[in-house]
C-alpha cells in the first residue's frame, strides 16, 4: 500500500489559517504515506501533473488531496488518478478549506483539525477497495417539463441536436408567462412578435412530441434511462378534427361568462375555449369544471358547440390518456407564478378594483387582451398611476427575502407604456432600490424618467381610499419625508414565486429546494444548470428568478448538458452501491421494507436477498439496518468509516 | 492548572443536504468552533448504531448527525428512519447513564450554512457545559 | 398435565393435524425440548418449565418448509414466533398454537407485561395483570447513577454469548457481537458499553419480552431491565408493541412519521 497525499494552498484561502509545513511533517510519517507533498494549487495543471506523475514513478496506489471540499473536486481528481492508471474510487479527499480554513479564526486549531482530516482521510484510504463502474445504455431522448419560453428554447435546442424531445405542457397551450405580456423590456419587442414563431416551430419539428394539457405524473429510473408516466387530460375535442375555427366558442352557452386565467381573470371566456388567439395548438379545449353538459349532464336542448362544429371534433365522452415514455435526460422548466398580494393587506389588493398586479396590466397592454391594449381600467382611462415596487420581494416578513429581479424593469415598461398611451398621466414609481443591470437596463431606466415619470425611493406604506378616491402614502428616504398621492390606479411590481407544481415534480425527480423554494443547481457558480440528480437539468425561474434573456440562456445551456449524454452510446454507472453477503444473509427482509427503489430482491430459491444494482442508489440505508452485517456498502463500508473515527478522536 | 476542556465532537453528515451546508457555510465565511471533525456518508441513515457507540467508546464527547430535512432526502425517505434510529439510540444512551445531548441530530439544507454554523457554536456550548464524556473518563481509567 | 390440554394434543396428533407438537418434556428430571409424534408419548409432556421454543420451531422449518406443527407456547413464544414470522424466520401459515397461560409466580419472575398468548387451551389467564417490577429504582436513579450501575454490572461479562444464543429473536448467522471492528476479540470484559448496547439496539423493536437472555447469563446481569425500558420507549414513541401482529411492520425502518 502506497499513498500519496497531496496538500493543497489553495492561493491563500488554506495557507493563511492553516500551517501546512506543519501538515506535512504530521502526515509524513504516517502509516503507509509513501510521500507527502504541498502545492499552491494542487486543481492546476502543474498540480495534477504531479500526482500523475507520482503515481507513474512511484507505484502509488492510494491518493489523498487535502484541498476544498470533494463536492467541487472530487471528480476532478477521481479523473487525475485514472489517467495515470490508477483506479478512481482509490482516490480520497479532505475538506480543509470549505470545512476548515474558511471557518476557523484560530490558527493553531485550525491546524490540528487539518491534521486530523488528513489522518483521518489517509486511513480511509488505506482500506478503499477499487471499484469497476458498469456500462448502462442511453436512451436517446429527452423530456421538457414546462411550455414556457425557457422549455421551448430548450425542447428546440435539443430536438435541433437530433434527439427526440417529448415536451410537456399542462396548460392547453404552450407559451407561458411570456405569451401573456404585451412587450418586453428594454427593447420593447412585441413579445408574441418574438415568441410566436418559436411556438410555431415547437410545433412543427419533426422530433418534438408535443403534450400540452397534459401532466407528469411519475418518474423512476435515473440517468440515461429515465421512464415516465404522463396524463393527457380530456379536451373533449377531437385533436385530428378540430380546425381551430373558433365557431364553438362563439356558440357556447356560457360565452363571456367564465374568467379567463390567461386574462389574469380580467377578460371572460365561453366553457370552451383556446387561451388566446396564437395558442399552440391551436385547438379547442372544453372546461369540465363549468360546462353545461359535462357539469350538469344538461346543455339546453343539444350542446350548442357540437351542434356547430361541422367536422364533429367535439368528444364528450373523451377520457384521460396515460402516456408511458422512456428518456435519458429531463429539464425541469416549471416556471414561476405571481405572488399573490393578498397577503399585503396594507395594499388593498382585492378589497379595492383599481389597485392591479403588475401581469394583470400586461392583460390590459395586450392588443389581444380584454380591451384590446386600451389603457381602461375599470371602464375609465387613469390620469394618476402609481407604481409599488418589491410587493412579495425583499420582504422577510412574508418569508421572501429576495429580489425578484424583473420587477424593476417590468415597471419601468410599464411606466413607459402607460406614458405612451395617456400623455397627460401623472405617473409615479415608488421603489426600493433601482436594479437595472441587464444589458441597455440602466440605458432603458434613464429614457424612462426623462420621459417625465417620477421615481421616489421609498417604498408605500398604505393604499387606502377617501370618497371613491385611492391614496397612496409612502415615505421619500431620499429627503426623509412622508407623502401622498391620489390615484385613480394602483400598479403592485409584484414579484415571482416558484410554480406550485415544482412541489410535485420536486418530489418526483428528489430535486433539492434552495431557501426561496426555488429549484437547487448543483453548484450556484459553475453548475448553474445542473442539479443533484443526474440526467436532471434546470431551466429559466423553476430555478430562481430570471428575466426572459436569462431564461432563454440557461435553457440553451440545460439543452446542451443534454445533448452532451444523449450523443453517448452508454454512460457509467457509478459503483458506489450496496452489495450482499449471500452466505450470511438470512433473508429477513429488513432491507426490503427499507428500501425505497426496491434494490433488494428477496430470491425464493436460495432464501436470500439479492441486489439489483441498476436501482441502488448508494445510500446505504440498508447496509446500517441489516442486523447481521450482511450488506456492504461500497466505499462507504463499516471499516472505512470505522476508520476515520478513530483517526478524527 | 487544569488544561480548558475541548470536547471532542465527531459529525456524520450526509452528503446532498447537510454536508453541502457545511461547505456553504465555508464559502459564505460563517465561523464556529472547530471542535467538529466531519466524516461523509451518502445518507444521514448509513450511519448505524454501532458507529456511534464506537465514536463515544474511542473517546468523542458528542455525535453530531446531519440530514436532510424530510421531504428533501435525496433517498426519498432515509432520514426518517435516521430520526427514529437516533431517538430510540438517544433513549438508550440515557438508561446507559450517557446524557442524551450529546447526541445531536439536525436537519440541514444545501442552503443553510447558516444554520449549520450556529448549530455547530451552540453544540459546542453544550458539550462544553456538560463536560468530558464519561465514556472517555472510563477509557482514561483503563489506561 | 391438565386433561383437557392432553386431549387436545392427542386429537391433534390422531387426527393429523399436524405431524408433530413441539413441547416440553421430562426426561428424568431434565426438562428439554421434544417433538411429540404420537399420542402415547404425550404423558412426558410438562408445562412447569420455560424454553425459548420459537428459536426450535424456526429450525425444524428450515428443515422441512412444509411440515405442519402445533407448539404448545406461552405468551412470549406466540410474540416471539410472530416477530420471526415478520423476518421470514417463521411460516404461521404451518404452525397450530396450543396456547398455555402463565401463573402468576412465572409472570411474576419474567416481569411479564402479557403473561398469556392470545387463545388458550387450558388455565385461566391472570385477569387485570400488572407487574409488580416496573424498574421504578432504575428510573429514579441520577444519569450518574446509572451509569455507575451498569459500568458495575458489565464489569461481569464474561462475553460467553449466552444472552444471544437463549434469545429467540436472534436468528442471524454472523453476528455483529463477534465483528471485532466493534468488540474487540480477546477482551475481558468487553469495552464498556458497546456490547450491550449493540445488542439492545439490534432488540428493539424484535424484544418480546421473555426474560431469556437474563436467564441465561452466568453473572446475573439483569438484561431484562434495559430491554423493558426499550420496549417502553418503542411504545412511547411509535405505539409499538411487539408480538401483537403479523402485520405490524418494526417503526424504526418503516418510513411513516410520528
Amino acid at each position: 500500500m502506497k499513498v500519496g497525499v497531496y496538500i493543497c494552498h489553495c492561493g491563500v484561502n488554506i495557507a493563511n489559517m492553516v500551517d501546512i509545513p506543519k501538515v506535512v511533517e504530521a502526515i509524513s510519517g504516517q502509516t503507509n504515506v509513501a510521500v507527502c507533498k504541498e502545492y499552491q494549487y494542487m486543481c492546476s495543471d502543474p498540480g495534477q501533473n504531479m500526482i500523475r506523475k507520482d503515481i507513474e514513478d512511484m507505484g502509488l496506489d492510494r491518493v489523498v488531496v487535502a484541498a476544498c471540499s470533494p463536492r467541487m473536486h472530487e471528480p476532478t481528481f477521481r479523473a487525475t488518478v485514472a489517467d495515470a492508471g490508477m483506479n478512481p474510487y482509490c482516490f480520497e479527499m479532505a475538506n480543509i478549506r470549505e470545512q476548515c480554513s474558511w471557518v476557523h479564526e484560530d490558527k493553531e486549531e485550525a491546524t490540528q483539525k487539518a491534521i486530523d482530516l488528513v489522518k483521518s482521510s489517509v486511513a480511509r484510504a488505506s482500506l478503499l477497495e477499487p471499484l469497476q463502474s458498469t456500462e448502462i445504455p442511453v436512451t436517446h431522448s429527452a423530456l421538457v417539463i414546462g411550455g414556457g419560453i425557457a422549455g421551448i428554447q430548450a425542447a428546440l435546442d435539443i430536438a435541433n441536436s437530433g434527439f427526440k424531445t417529448y415536451l410537456v405542457e399542462k396548460e392547453p397551450s404552450i407559451g407561458g408567462r411570456m405569451a401573456q405580456f404585451d412587450k418586453t423590456f428594454p427593447t420593447l419587442d412585441c413579445a408574441a412578435c418574438i415568441l410566436t414563431p418559436k411556438m410555431v416551430d415547437v410545433a412543427r419539428h419533426p422530433n418534438i412530441d408535443l403534450l400540452t394539457y397534459s401532466e407528469v405524473e411519475h418518474i423512476d429510473g435515473s440517468i440515461g434511462n429515465f421512464h415516465v408516466q404522463i396524463k393527457k387530460k380530456p379536451r373533449y375535442v377531437d385533436p385530428d378534427l378540430c380546425t381551430g375555427c373558433g365557431l364553438c366558442a362563439e356558440a357556447c352557452r356560457l360565452k363571456g361568462r367564465i374568467s379567463s386565467e390567461f386574462d389574469m381573470g380580467i377578460g371572460k371566456r365561453g366553457a370552451i375555449y383556446v387561451p388566446f388567439p396564437q395558442a399552440v395548438p391551436l385547438l379547442y379545449t372544453i372546461d369540465p369544471e363549468n360546462c353545461l353538459l359535462l357539469k350538469h349532464g344538461k346543455c339546453g336542448k343539444s350542446p350548442k358547440c357540437e351542434d356547430i362544429c361541422d367536422p364533429g371534433a367535439i368528444r364528450f365522452d373523451q377520457e384521460e390518456e396515460h402516456i408511458d415514455i422512456d428518456v435519458g435526460a429531463i429539464v425541469v422548466a416549471t416556471g414561476y407564478n405571481e405572488f399573490s398580494p393578498v397577503v399585503k393587506e396594507e395594499y388593498g389588493y382585492g378589497k379595492f378594483k383599481n389597485v392591479m398586479t403588475g401581469l394583470e396590466l400586461e392583460r390590459i397592454f395586450s392588443p389581444s387582451g380584454p380591451t384590446g391594449g386600451n389603457p381602461i381600467i375599470n371602464g375609465t382611462e387613469p390620469k394618476n398611476i402609481v407604481f409599488i415596487s418589491c410587493v412579495g420581494s425583499r420582504d422577510k416578513r412574508i418569508g421572501n427575502p429576495y429580489c425578484s429581479r424583473v420587477c424593476c424593469m417590468y415597471i419601468a415598461k410599464q411606466a413607459h407604456l402607460l406614458k405612451e398611451k395617456i400623455p397627460d398621466a401623472n405617473i409615479t414609481v415608488m421603489y426600493t432600490d433601482m436594479r437595472a443591470f441587464g444589458k441597455g437596463y440602466e440605458e432603458f431606466y434613464e429614457r424612462v424618467q426623462k420621459e417625465g415619470i417620477r421615481y421616489r425611493r421609498g417604498n408605500a406604506a398604505e393604499v387606502y381610499e377617501e370618497d371613491d378616491l385611492l391614496f397612496v402614502r409612502a415615505e421619500d428616504t431620499l429627503l426623509g419625508e412622508p407623502y401622498e398621492l391620489p390615484a385613480d390606479l394602483v400598479v403592485l411590481g409584484t414579484g415571482l414565486v416558484p410554480s406550485p407544481d415544482a412541489d410535485s415534480i420536486g418530489q418526483m425527480l428528489h430535486l433539492s429546494r434552495s431557501a426561496d423554494k426555488f429549484f437547487l443547481e448543483a453548484h450556484p457558480k459553475l453548475r448553474p444548470v445542473d442539479t443533484v440528480i443526474d440526467g436532471v437539468f434546470l431551466a429559466g425561474a423553476a430555478q430562481g428568478p430570471k428575466d426572459i434573456p436569462d431564461s432563454v440562456a440557461q435553457a440553451s445551456g440545460a439543452a446542451s448538458h443534454v445533448v452532451n449524454l444523449l450523443v453517448k452510446e452508454k454512460i457509467h454507472a457509478e459503483p458506489i452501491i450496496a452489495e450482499i453477503n449471500e452466505d450470511a444473509c438470512v433473508g429477513c427482509k429488513t432491507c426490503i421494507v427499507l428500501c425505497p427503489y426496491e434494490a433488494p430482491l428477496y430470491d425464493d430459491e436460495k432464501k436470500v436477498v439479492t441486489i439489483n444494482r441498476a436501482v441502488c442508489k448508494g445510500c446505504g440505508s440498508c447496509a446500517a439496518a441489516c442486523p447481521s452485517g450482511s450488506i456492504k456498502m461500497n466505499h462507504f463500508k463499516n471499516e472505512q468509516i470505522v476508520a476515520q473515527i478513530l483517526e478524527v478522536i | 492548572m487544569t488544561e480548558e476542556f475541548k470536547p471532542k465532537i465527531v459529525g456524520f453528515l450526509c452528503n446532498w443536504c447537510c454536508y453541502a451546508g457545511a461547505d456553504m457555510a465555508g464559502t459564505s465565511r460563517m465561523k464556529y468552533p472547530s471542535n467538529i471533525r466531519i466524516i461523509r456518508v451518502m445518507c444521514s441513515s448509513r450511519i448505524n448504531t454501532e458507529m456511534i457507540i464506537k465514536a463515544f467508546q474511542t473517546g468523542a464527547d458528542a455525535v453530531f448527525i446531519g440530514g436532510c430535512h424530510f421531504g428533501d432526502c435525496h433517498y426519498v425517505d432515509g432520514n426518517y428512519r435516521t430520526k427514529k434510529r437516533i431517538d430510540v439510540l438517544k433513549r438508550l444512551l440515557s438508561h446507559m447513564g450517557i446524557e442524551q445531548e450529546r447526541l445531536r441530530l439536525e436537519w440541514v439544507s444545501a442552503a443553510e450554512g447558516e444554520k449549520f454554523s450556529k448549530t455547530m457554536a451552540e453544540f459546542t456550548d453544550t458539550i462544553t457545559s456538560l463536560g468530558p464524556s464519561p465514556l472517555r473518563e472510563i477509557k482514561e481509567e483503563a489506561i | 398435565m391438565e386433561p383437557e390440554l392432553r386431549d387436545y394434543v392427542g386429537e391433534l396428533l390422531d387426527s393429523g393435524t399436524v405431524a408433530g407438537v413441539l413441547a416440553l418434556k421430562d426426561e428424568l428430571g431434565a426438562v428439554k425440548p421434544y417433538l411429540f409424534t404420537k399420542n402415547n408419548e404425550i404423558g412426558d409432556l410438562v408445562l412447569t418449565s420455560k424454553y425459548p421454543l420459537a428459536s426450535v420451531m424456526s429450525m425444524l422449518q428450515k428443515e422441512d418448509p412444509s411440515i405442519k406443527l402445533a407448539i404448545v407456547c406461552r405468551g412470549c413464544d406466540e410474540r416471539a414466533l410472530i416477530e420471526l414470522a415478520k423476518r421470514n424466520q417463521i411460516n404461521l401459515d404451518n404452525i397450530v398454537f396450543v396456547g398455555i397461560p402463565c401463573d402468576e409466580e412465572m409472570a411474576d419472575k419474567c416481569n411479564c407485561l402479557q403473561p398469556y398468548p392470545k387463545e388458550i387451551v387450558t388455565g385461566e389467564k391472570l385477569s387485570n395483570w400488572v407487574p409488580k417490577n416496573n424498574y421504578e429504582d432504575f428510573k429514579n436513579m441520577s444519569t450518574e447513577e446509572k451509569l455507575i450501575f451498569w459500568k458495575g454490572q458489565l464489569e461481569k461479562c464474561n462475553k460467553c454469548y449466552g444472552c444471544r444464543n437463549a434469545c429467540p429473536l436472534c436468528f442471524c448467522s454472523d453476528c455483529e457481537l463477534e465483528n471485532a471492528l466493534w468488540v474487540k476479540h480477546g477482551r475481558l470484559p468487553p469495552e464498556f458499553p458497546i456490547y450491550h448496547v449493540i445488542r439492545a439496539f439490534h432488540l428493539a423493536g424484535k424484544c418480546v419480552g421473555c426474560g431469556e437472555c437474563e436467564n441465561a447469563c452466568p453473572v446475573g446481569i439483569p438484561l431484562m431491565t434495559l430491554n423493558h425500558l426499550l420496549r417502553e420507549d418503542i411504545k412511547d414513541l411509535f405505539g409499538y408493541m411487539t408480538g401483537q401482529d403479523i402485520e405490524d411492520e418494526n417503526p424504526i425502518n418503516t418510513k411513516e412519521e410520528y
